[in-house]
């Protein structure tokens, strides 16, 4: 006999605390915006702002795919080398004169692929999360350098290319990009079925088996989602840089991870969002940008994003258990 | 001087807390509740209780299921800390604050499971935070002599090497006791220790209770078996919903009124149980094997209560899950509304129209740190769901529901359902299935930690569903339960189907019997 209570009194609606962190991180980004606003002349150009929205539009992208594993309780380290595999793939099928597309759309089916793998390794061989995709991570990045005997292949597609540079209505091709997950992924977490799924096996995998949810289904689902992010980032580096290169998007795993974790999400599982992310990515992509301007050593930025990322998760952390 | 008694002493010295408690004579009060009082958001789980403990005595605590034991243990060991009144240890008032200080005060647990490191040795589990040490190393030799001595000195035949985790239940908590003897406990607090164990455990474990009182250790001891109270204690307290109701010495009292002071009401008034037609076979389970049960047959009909009795790991629960799909089976056939049919997963099963409301709340049948609603519509969001998109009106309006009809006391479905008393969380994992619908209900230890009141209303609804043709599958360890609401009766014993009998066709005695195999 256990008195399964635990201590909460009066726990206040979730709902009005999301929107109290979410407001936070914006008033977080909107201050970072404006302190570098006026302390560097060259901020708010055009031109830099356009960069702030490339560099923070792939980490961005990364990071809306492993926020779907991290509500899992499950954790997606291959993501970096995906990316650079990716390019890889694609490179070399332009190379071999396959037709754009089709190489775009092989290059997405491989995501899928790598993304089934891992959800293979947890479900039917009952490997750790950490330990299938560490080993994929490692694997990637040799098969990339296998094909590409330790080189780069060079991308000739002109059009492709000039994809990462342009703009569409004044705004960077890449964080129209950011747009075109965000929106379908806005809608899966939060307004179907499926979402609702994976929060409820990120909280108590049993009970959700128990209560007929698919809970093999729903981890396939989460890796296959963030490996398919982590290609299709693939083919926005590779046209961004116009090269294929296996080490490419190195430690881009761990830019994910933090920005999911400074957007809300728990590394325990089951909770999250779509927005949260999105926020923690530019959040750290304007930390960069801005040491970039005021002339910060580049080492300086990832302590700073290091001590960010505790700051931020000590927060929550206390808002957390302040609510309990 | 015993080993035992010579370890304890080095942490006597070690501890001038512990001291203080030695100076109290026998027979004087050593540990003084006044008023004490818990509240767990809305729930009043112990209301303001005062209980004085005498040095040297067992002074055993009963009460049915969710009558607030639980809560005094976790309250006296400092696990949680009490929402008013007092605690007096040797007369001073003391905080009790952390689990670290109630220790250090010389107040120990022996958990029902035990809560030690099952990959290191006994020796290692006895000496933990506490190891013999030379120059930064550890004396592992030394240590493991040392526990052997205390081992054999209890008269325990365990070897001091072995690795807690190949142990018996039983055996690990004789550790966890002598690991708390060892410590220079004053006051040692068993929770319902014996509920895993076989008879001769149990025995060895009364025999080592007894020393330690002579040891002039104060022991509280939890159960709510009578028979173990009357051989065990001096004085006995009962708790009822909450409420400390009276503590008499045992020789004063008798069994029937120990009953009375814990219920305090007929039993007709508890166990609601109307009459109610049996109909059509809906489930005939035929010889049916799986991991942990063997060879069950049994068929459940509408409007009928099929009660599964049995102790602990009987192997009722795994049939139940057996059944339900989540574990497979190896032999045997189940017939569905007189067709047969093979369930592979739990998903075949909630197509059929089987739901089942599993044994462990926290482990099996709610995501604690998500909303209620989410938890009472996990099994219908593909009705709810237009297309991929959820219905955000349905799904308001179908939790709503659940929490209106069973009364679940909530200020709102967006709270986590972490925070819903006992009670309210059984109701949050039947309105999941009520939502979903089904023909036959397999409700698995409804009623463990549920408070009095939610108890009656989880009966009333048993009726309601029998009325509308529905079979009930009643698994519980509470022999009344089954006995007062079972229109049959089945007893499991080691994986196996030992008895079955008809309403009231067999004594308590008769079933109890059964169950223990004597």
């Amino acid at each position: 006999m256990t008195i399964t209570t635990t201590e909460s009194p009066a726990a206040a609606p979730r709902r009005g605390m999301n929107i109290l962190f979410s407001l936070t991180l914006i008033g977080l980004l909107l201050a970072l915006w404006i302190a570098l606003g006026i302390v560097t002349v060259s901020f708010w150009t055009p031109l830099n702002i356009s960069n702030l929205l490339r560099q923070g539009a792939m980490t961005a992208i990364l990071a809306v795919g492993q926020t779907f594993v991290i509500i899992t309780a499950g954790i997606d380290l291959s993501v970096g080398a995906i990316v650079g595999f990716s390019t890889v793939i694609l490179a070399w099928l332009l190379q071999a004169g396959v037709p754009l597309w089709i190489a775009i759309v092989i290059t997405l089916l491989m995501g899928v692929a790598i993304g089934a793998f891992h959800g293979f390794g947890i479900v039917r061989m009952g490997l750790p999360p950490f330990i299938i995709t560490l080993a994929t991570l490692t694997s990637l990045r040799g098969v990339g350098l296998l094909i590409t005997n330790g080189s780069t292949i060079s991308i000739n597609n002109e059009g492709f290319t000039n994809f990462a540079r342009a703009d569409f209505l004044g705004i960077p091709s890449l964080f129209w990009m950011v747009i075109l997950v965000a929106v379908p992924a806005y809608v899966f977490l939060h307004l179907s079925r499926w979402g609702r799924y994976l929060f409820a096996v990120g909280s108590n995998s049993e009970a959700a088996r128990l209560s007929g949810v698919n809970v093999n289904r729903t981890i396939y689902m989460a890796y296959i989602l963030s490996a398919t992010c982590a290609a299709f980032v693939g083919v926005l580096l590779a046209s961004r840089i116009g090269i294929g290169n296996a080490t490419q998007a190195e430690g881009w795993e761990l830019q994910a991870i933090a920005s999911s974790v400074i957007g809300g999400t728990s590394l325990f599982g089951a909770v999250g969002s779509v927005h949260g992310p999105l926020i923690g990515a530019f959040i750290l992509a304007t930390i960069n940008n801005g040491a970039n301007l005021l002339n910060v050593n580049s080492f300086w930025q990832r302590i700073i994003t290091g001590l960010l990322i505790i700051v931020i998760v000590y927060f929550d952390q206390l808002r957390r258990r302040g609510s309990r | 001087m015993t080993r035992l008694e010579d370890i304890a002493h080095r942490h006597d010295e070690a501890s001038a807390l512990l001291t203080e408690g030695s100076r109290v004579p026998a027979g004087a009060p050593i540990l003084e509740l006044k008023g004490l009082q818990k509240n767990y958001g809305y729930v009043q789980a112990l209301k303001p209780a005062t209980i004085t403990f005498l040095a040297g005595e067992i002074h055993a605590i009963v009460g049915e299921n969710g009558a607030g034991k639980s809560t005094l243990i976790k309250l006296l060991t400092g696990v949680i800390t009490r929402t008013a009144g007092e605690v007096l240890w040797c007369g001073h008032p003391v905080a009790l604050s952390t689990p670290n200080e109630a220790i250090a005060r010389g107040i120990n647990a022996v958990h029902q499971e035990v809560v030690l490191c099952p990959h290191l040795s006994v020796a290692a589990n006895l000496f933990l935070g506490d190891e013999v040490e030379r120059h930064g190393l550890m004396r592992k030799r030394q240590m493991e002599k040392m526990a052997q001595s205390v081992l054999d000195d209890l008269g325990f035949y365990l070897p001091a090497a072995a690795e807690l985790g190949s142990l018996t239940i039983g055996q690990q908590q004789l550790v966890a006791t002598a690991r708390a003897a060892m410590r220079g406990t004053q006051f040692l607090i068993f929770d319902e220790p014996t509920a895993y164990l076989t008879r001769q455990e149990s025995a060895q474990l009364f025999k080592l209770i007894r020393r330690l009182q002579s040891e002039g250790v104060t022991i509280v001891y939890i159960s709510h078996r009578m028979e173990e109270v009357f051989e065990l204690a001096d004085r006995v307290s009962v708790l009822r919903d909450g409420t400390h109701v009276g503590t008499r010495a045992i020789g004063e009292t008798n069994e029937n009124e120990l009953i009375a002071l814990m219920i305090n009401r007929s039993i007709e008034q508890i166990y609601h149980k109307e009459d109610i037609a049996i109909g059509a076979p809906i489930l005939e389970a035929r010889g049916l094997t799986g991991p942990g049960f063997e060879d069950i047959s049994l068929t459940v009909r509408a409007g009928e209560i099929v009660g599964l009795y049995g102790l602990i790991g009987a192997g009722r629960s795994e049939f139940a899950l057996g059944l339900y799909g989540r574990q497979p089976l190896s032999a045997g056939e189940v017939h569905w509304m007189g067709r047969k049919v093979k369930i592979r997963n739990e998903r075949d099963a909630m197509e059929l129209g089987i739901a089942l409301a599993p044994e462990s709340r926290r482990d099996q049948g709610l995501c604690l740190n998500l909303p209620i609603g989410l938890n009472i519509n996990l099994p219908v969001f593909g009705r709810l769901s237009r297309g991929p998109v959820i219905g955000r009106a349905e799904e308001a309006a179908n939790a709503d529901r659940q929490i209106r009809d069973l009364a679940i006391k909530t200020p709102s479905r967006r709270v986590p359902a972490s925070s819903m008393s006992g009670g309210n969380q059984q109701k949050i994992v039947i309105g999941k299935w009520l939502s979903h619908g089904a023909k036959l209900f397999i409700f698995d230890e409804p009623t463990v930690g549920v408070d009095v009141g939610t108890k009656a209303e989880i009966y009333r609804l048993f009726a309601k569903l029998l009325k509308e043709g529905a079979g009930i599958i009643l698994i519980s360890s509470y022999l009344p339960e089954v006995y007062e609401l079972a229109d049959r009766l089945h007893v499991f014993r080691g994986g196996r189907l030992v008895g079955s009998h008809d309403f009231h066709a067999a004594t308590h005695e008769d079933v109890l019997g059964e169950a223990i195999g004597v």
